[in-house]
């Protein structure tokens, strides 16, 4: 009997992930409404959602398909960002330019060499994640402020590099390419053909980052998250797993940045400035951090905010952007992930 | 045959040297207790073993040096070390804590079966097992930081101040349940403790630490005879 590792590495744990940890709720026990709990609700209302999800684009004009598209996009960064951020607990003000990474990848595969546009993903994420691990190897031996520091200059120079490698980018000017097209056995149009395959390839990054957290990996995220020494002691390699991360949530940024370029058909450096990071990140923490349906319900509010605001004031969108994260954080300092948690765990309940 | 040997063990903060050649030496399947008044470096001597600061010396497992390794790679050698506060994960559940104790292993079936034992030793946390770590009360949370410790299967259990905060009553609990475990799983023990007369309970043999210095070792039974000497050494009745 020894304390190192015995054999069979292959064996993952797959021990189901309780409700506190999915939820990342201190304290919070088990909801049980009608005899179900809280994991048994979780499922039911993904699938309500799947199936909304499904009948949308047939009941919508081409606009707000477009515009559930563009939620999709974002949710897929945000649950890239989310592993970061809510489940590994570090944080990134630069996650704009994987976004970007991927969107370029995407375009630049498809504008140079004519890649079909499938084959864009999986090397826009291999390329994201790749630069996660070189830029992550030395950004996770920061902490805090510092590695907001060095994120955010991730950020900042990556535009001048677009714009400067003008051979291959398009420069300024960016890169115009050709949306997929519905084959015509699918009997859709464009905009809901682009809906489904974005729809996809959320719900597979979902089902993905979802059994990756289920994992012992996953559970190393969240001992190094919640409390960094003890972690280490437990025998969690904190470079490793932060790197890991770092990698990861790269790579999600990537595949959200290559489903961007197949819905937008147009990519140029204005589109991935600073901003887009900093809009990430706060519509992560406004949607609930370390959550499933934080990244969901922040890129709601990624997507529809700024528009809202300009509505309300078309010479200063900024500051009613600004104001009103600030008012969703008075009333929700969880997110809104955590809101809808206390609001259903207000409901009236047979135990 | 030693389970841990240590030798001339140099550690501190920074500039700040807290440990100034510590030496000891634990047998296999024994409890070494550490005694000594408070910032005298007991904590700091736990961290050096483990690697969590910095220490020159000699620190062997059994025949593996220990000297101048991570924590995580301490941890995956055998050693498992329950920190001062616990370090507990607050809002992961029990059952979470426990299967992270077990982080370096692999097996699941194993660690299910691991879990099952430890549950014998701490009732209390299986009917906690889906309850978020930080709702649990102080002595629950220190069942769970030592449950969690077990399930690493360690060669050596390092201790620190398993007592502290808890009522009497819940720390004999404690004691006893350390002592079981000695026993049964013949696990090695270095106990912290500022509540001398609980730990040369369980103890075989014992050091009591004074500013980054041994100045006082034998057996447990020795040592609890030296209470006169103790008590005027340290000021505090042993
Ligand atoms: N993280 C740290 N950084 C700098 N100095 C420290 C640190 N931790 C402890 N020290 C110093 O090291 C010395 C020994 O501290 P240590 O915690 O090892 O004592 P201790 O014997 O465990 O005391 P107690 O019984 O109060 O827990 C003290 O003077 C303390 O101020
Ligand atoms: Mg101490």
């Amino acid at each position: 009997m020894t304390g190192r590792a015995d054999a069979n590495p292959a064996t993952r744990d797959a021990a189901p992930a309780t409700a506190a940890a999915a939820t990342g709720e201190a304290g919070a026990t088990s909801v049980r409404l009608f005899g179900w709990d809280a994991a048994r609700w979780r499922w039911v209302a993904a699938a309500a959602l799947l199936a909304a999800a499904l009948y949308a684009p047939f009941q919508l004009i081409p606009f707000h398909v477009f515009q559930l598209t563009m939620v999709l996009v974002y949710a897929v960064a945000l649950l890239g960002l989310n592993l970061l951020v809510g489940h590994a607990g570090q944080i990134s003000l630069g996650h704009g330019a994987f976004f970007a990474v991927g969107a370029y990848a995407a375009a630049i595969l498809m504008e140079r060499w004519d890649t079909p546009y499938p084959l864009t993903l999986p090397i826009a994420a291999a390329v994201a994640f790749v630069l996660g691990l070189v830029l992550g190897v030395p950004a996770m031996r920061l902490r805090g402020l510092y590695l907001a520091l060095v994120t955010l200059a991730i950020a900042i120079f990556l535009v001048p590099l677009l714009k400067r490698f003008e051979e291959v980018t398009g420069g300024s000017m960016g890169l115009t390419l050709a949306k997929p097209a519905p084959p015509a056995w699918s009997g859709l149009a464009e905009d809901q053909w682009i809906y489904f395959l974005v729809l996809a390839v959320a719900v597979a990054a979902f089902l993905l980052a979802g059994s990756l957290l289920r994992s012992r990996v996953g559970r190393a995220l969240h001992a190094v998250r919640d409390n960094e020494i003890a972690a280490e002691v437990m025998g969690v390699r904190l470079s490793f797993y932060k790197t890991l991360a770092f990698a990861w949530s790269a790579m999600f940024a990537g595949a959200a940045g290559c489903v961007y370029t197949w819905v937008i058909g147009f990519v140029s450096p204005d589109s991935f400035t600073v901003n887009l990071s900093i809009t990430l990140l706060a519509g992560l923490v406004v949607g609930g951090l370390g959550t499933m349906a934080g990244p969901v319900l922040g890129a709601l509010f990624v997507m529809f905010v700024p528009g809202i605001s300009q509505e309300i004031n078309d010479a200063a969108p900024g500051v009613i952007f600004g104001l009103l994260i600030i008012a969703v954080m008075y009333v929700a300092p969880t997110g809104l992930a955590g809101l809808a948690g206390r609001l259903i765990r207000k409901i009236p309940r047979k135990e | 045959m030693s389970a841990l040997i240590v030798e001339n063990l140099v550690a501190g903060y920074g500039d700040a040297r807290v440990l100034h050649g510590v030496d000891l030496n634990v047998g296999q399947g024994e409890i070494c207790a550490i005694l000594g008044p408070n910032g005298a470096g007991k904590t700091t001597l736990l961290r050096a073993l483990s690697g969590m600061v910095k220490a020159r010396g000699t620190v062997r497992l059994g025949g593996t040096s220990l000297a101048g390794r991570s924590p995580d790679a301490v941890a995956r050698l055998g050693v498992a070390h329950v920190p001062e506060g616990r370090g507990t994960f607050m809002p992961l559940t029990v059952e979470e804590n426990l299967r992270l104790g077990a982080f370096v292993r692999r097996g699941k079936k194993d660690v299910d079966a691991d879990l099952a034992r430890i549950h014998t030793y701490f009732p209390v946390l299986k009917t906690r097992l889906k309850q978020a770590a930080g709702s649990l009360s102080g002595g629950e949370q220190q069942m769970l930081a030592i449950g969690r410790a077990l399930m690493s299967r360690p060669r050596v259990l390092l201790l620190d101040e398993p007592s502290l905060g808890l009522a009497p009553l819940v720390t004999r609990e404690l004691f006893r349940i350390v002592q079981a475990v000695n026993e049964e799983e013949r696990t090695t023990v270095v106990v912290v403790e500022q509540n001398a007369h609980l730990a040369l309970g369980i103890a075989q043999q014992a050091h009591v630490l004074e500013t980054g210095r041994i100045v006082l070792s034998g057996t447990a039974a020795q040592i609890r005879a030296d209470e006169q000497v103790a008590q005027s050494y340290l000021g505090y009745r042993v």
